[in-house]
């Protein structure tokens, strides 16, 4: 009965981390880090490994439920313990070459693919920040404010000082393909 | 310079669908046509993609980074070393135990086998020093098995054919016959035959195991009683006196002659005799009788190893054995009277004796 309820607990806050709900987001830190952190200090790691390693695997799940074919087979909690294993394992073995991590009792479910899956998009991510850094300003903010802050042409051109949206389009218009530039160049190679 | 800034607006429109059904009816058409302005718009696309994937994932960092902002890293890293330290030491005592266990169970192991190495060495050692006595064990059981005589193949049988058969002698005038227990052993029903060929209904009144002896009682109204003509000789006979048998190895009576050959029985079983005296199956639970008409014996089985060979459990067994019977149970005691036999001729005694000589009829 607690197993249900817990799942459908899980799906609630699912859910809200999918609608970018705050409440859900903290929810699900504040319950899961205590054991992620437990894990990462007892193998070799400081808090702020666990403080990354943790916001990955959270990371991981925005993605994955951003996705919308994600459907949780196991508890968010051992989910997230997994992922959070795999990364700090896979971190381990790059850092001091090989080191298993012993086997232990808590329940664990196979997370490769998850974070394989993951790697790609993280790399998409790191490119994008690697151009936008690149791009110097003003671009960089006029591509944030109408971008990711979803400003208005007016609110922009009036901030920046241009005469109208039109002139503030266009210098975004050039912006972009700055950016896109910086972008695919990298992107492309990379791939 | 300036188409391209005019195509990525163009693009954009079309992405965020401020294009009229015209305009991107066109569009498309133009996406279909030229494949560089296709890619410019698939590449369009996935900027777009990558720009909103970076805020949205720069806006759940900086959530994240309050959230954890408030948590209270000093006590939940406290806690998580506690945890940490008792979960190593339980690990380092479930170690410790496993250890334990796996050196005990290696130690049960290396014992156990020893013990059994060195048990079936000890074995083998006492086997080889016993098999003669094994094998004649073994081979007095068969012989003794095989003295019951396997009467089911005799067609000619009178009335019912027995499964088995063996041979029982009067103890009592009044229907009390004894015969060897692994005869009647296991039967449903037993029957008793005279020379005259007048067949009884018998039951089995007392048994005893370490003797292999059986006491009998004829349980039917058509038997008449007789005076015993012989005597149970209670003293144990001398060493080479010449004795005979009466048995039934067919469906005939049969006599057969021979003397005490040793004083012990097989194994040194002081209470049987060792008697040089041709057997055959069917001869389980005859008399033995000595010159003077005395009951010696009862032959009890044979050594197949050796010819010639028999065995009798001694009178004075049976007499004690007779004597420990229930109260109630007890035949008459005839048998302690002398011998109406003495001074007979061997032919007048047979004579005397076949009638007391019943062949026992085992069905199971």
């Amino acid at each position: 009965m607690k197993h249900i309820q817990d799942i459908g607990k899980d799906k609630d806050l699912l859910l809200g981390l999918a609608k970018s709900d705050g409440k859900s987001l903290e929810i699900i830190y504040s319950e899961n880090f205590p054991v992620v952190l437990r894990m990462i200090l007892q193998h070799n790691g400081s808090e702020d490994d666990a403080k990354d390693v943790f916001q990955e695997a959270i990371i991981v799940l925005y993605e994955k439920v951003c996705g919308g074919d994600f459907t949780l087979t196991s508890r968010l909690k051992t989910f997230l313990y997994s992922v959070c294993r795999h990364l700090w394992l896979k971190k381990l073995q790059s850092n001091h070459g090989l080191y298993a991590l012993p086997e232990e009792l808590e329940e664990t479910i196979p997370a490769t693919d998850i974070i394989d899956e993951h790697q790609a998009k993280d790399e998409q991510y790191k490119i994008m920040e690697h151009a936008m850094g690149s791009l110097g300003q003003p671009c960089k903010t006029i591509l944030e404010d109408y971008y990711l802050h979803k400003k208005s042409m007016q609110e922009i051109a009036e901030k920046f000082g241009y005469t109208n949206s039109e002139n503030a389009k266009t210098q975004k218009y050039k912006c972009l393909m700055r950016l896109k530039k910086i972008f695919f160049d990298k992107y492309n190679t990379s791939l | 310079m300036k188409e391209d800034l005019f195509l990525i607006s163009e693009i954009e429109r079309y992405l965020e669908g401020e294009m009229s059904v015209q305009e991107k009816a066109a569009f498309d058409e133009l996406r279909r046509t030229n494949p560089q302005i296709n890619r410019q718009v698939e590449e369009h696309q996935l900027l777009l993609q990558g720009l909103d994937h970076m805020s949205r994932r720069q806006q759940l960092q900086s959530q994240m980074d309050a959230i954890h902002g408030e948590l209270d890293m000093s006590t939940l890293c406290m806690e998580a070393m506690e945890a940490n330290q008792a979960a190593k030491r339980t690990r380092i005592r479930r170690r410790t135990i496993t250890n334990l266990a796996a050196a005990a169970c290696i130690a049960l192991v290396t014992s156990l086998s020893t013990i059994a190495i060195l048990q079936n060495n000890s074995r083998n050692k006492s086997t080889a020093q016993y098999e003669d006595v094994r094998r004649v064990l073994n081979n007095i059981q068969r012989s003794q098995n095989a003295l019951i005589n396997d009467i089911k193949d005799k067609n000619k049988a009178p009335i019912n054919p027995g499964t088995y058969g063996g041979t029982g002698f009067a103890v009592s005038g009044n229907g009390y016959i004894v015969t060897n227990l692994h005869v009647v052993a296991g039967a449903d029903s037993i029957y008793v035959q005279n020379t005259k060929g007048e067949a009884f209904k018998a039951v089995s009144v007392f048994e005893d195991i370490s003797s292999d002896l059986a006491v009998l009682k004829i349980a039917d109204s058509t038997f008449k009683s007789q005076p015993l003509p012989y005597a149970l000789k209670p003293q144990s006979v001398t060493l080479g006196e010449e004795v005979f048998t009466m048995g039934y190895p067919r469906d005939e009576i049969v006599y057969g002659k021979g003397y005490i050959s040793a004083k012990t029985g097989f194994n040194g079983d002081t209470t049987a005799y060792q008697v040089s005296i041709p057997v055959n199956p069917g001869n389980s639970g005859g008399p033995l009788l000595d010159a003077k008409g005395d009951i010696v014996g009862i032959i009890t089985g044979k050594q197949t190893t050796a010819d010639g060979i028999a065995f009798a459990v001694k009178s004075a067994h049976l007499k004690r054995l007779l004597d420990e019977m229930p109260k109630d149970k007890q035949p008459k005691r005839e048998w302690s009277h002398k011998s109406k036999l003495e001074g007979l001729n061997r032919v007048d005694q047979i004579k005397k004796v076949e009638e007391f000589v019943y062949l026992v009829k085992v069905y199971n």
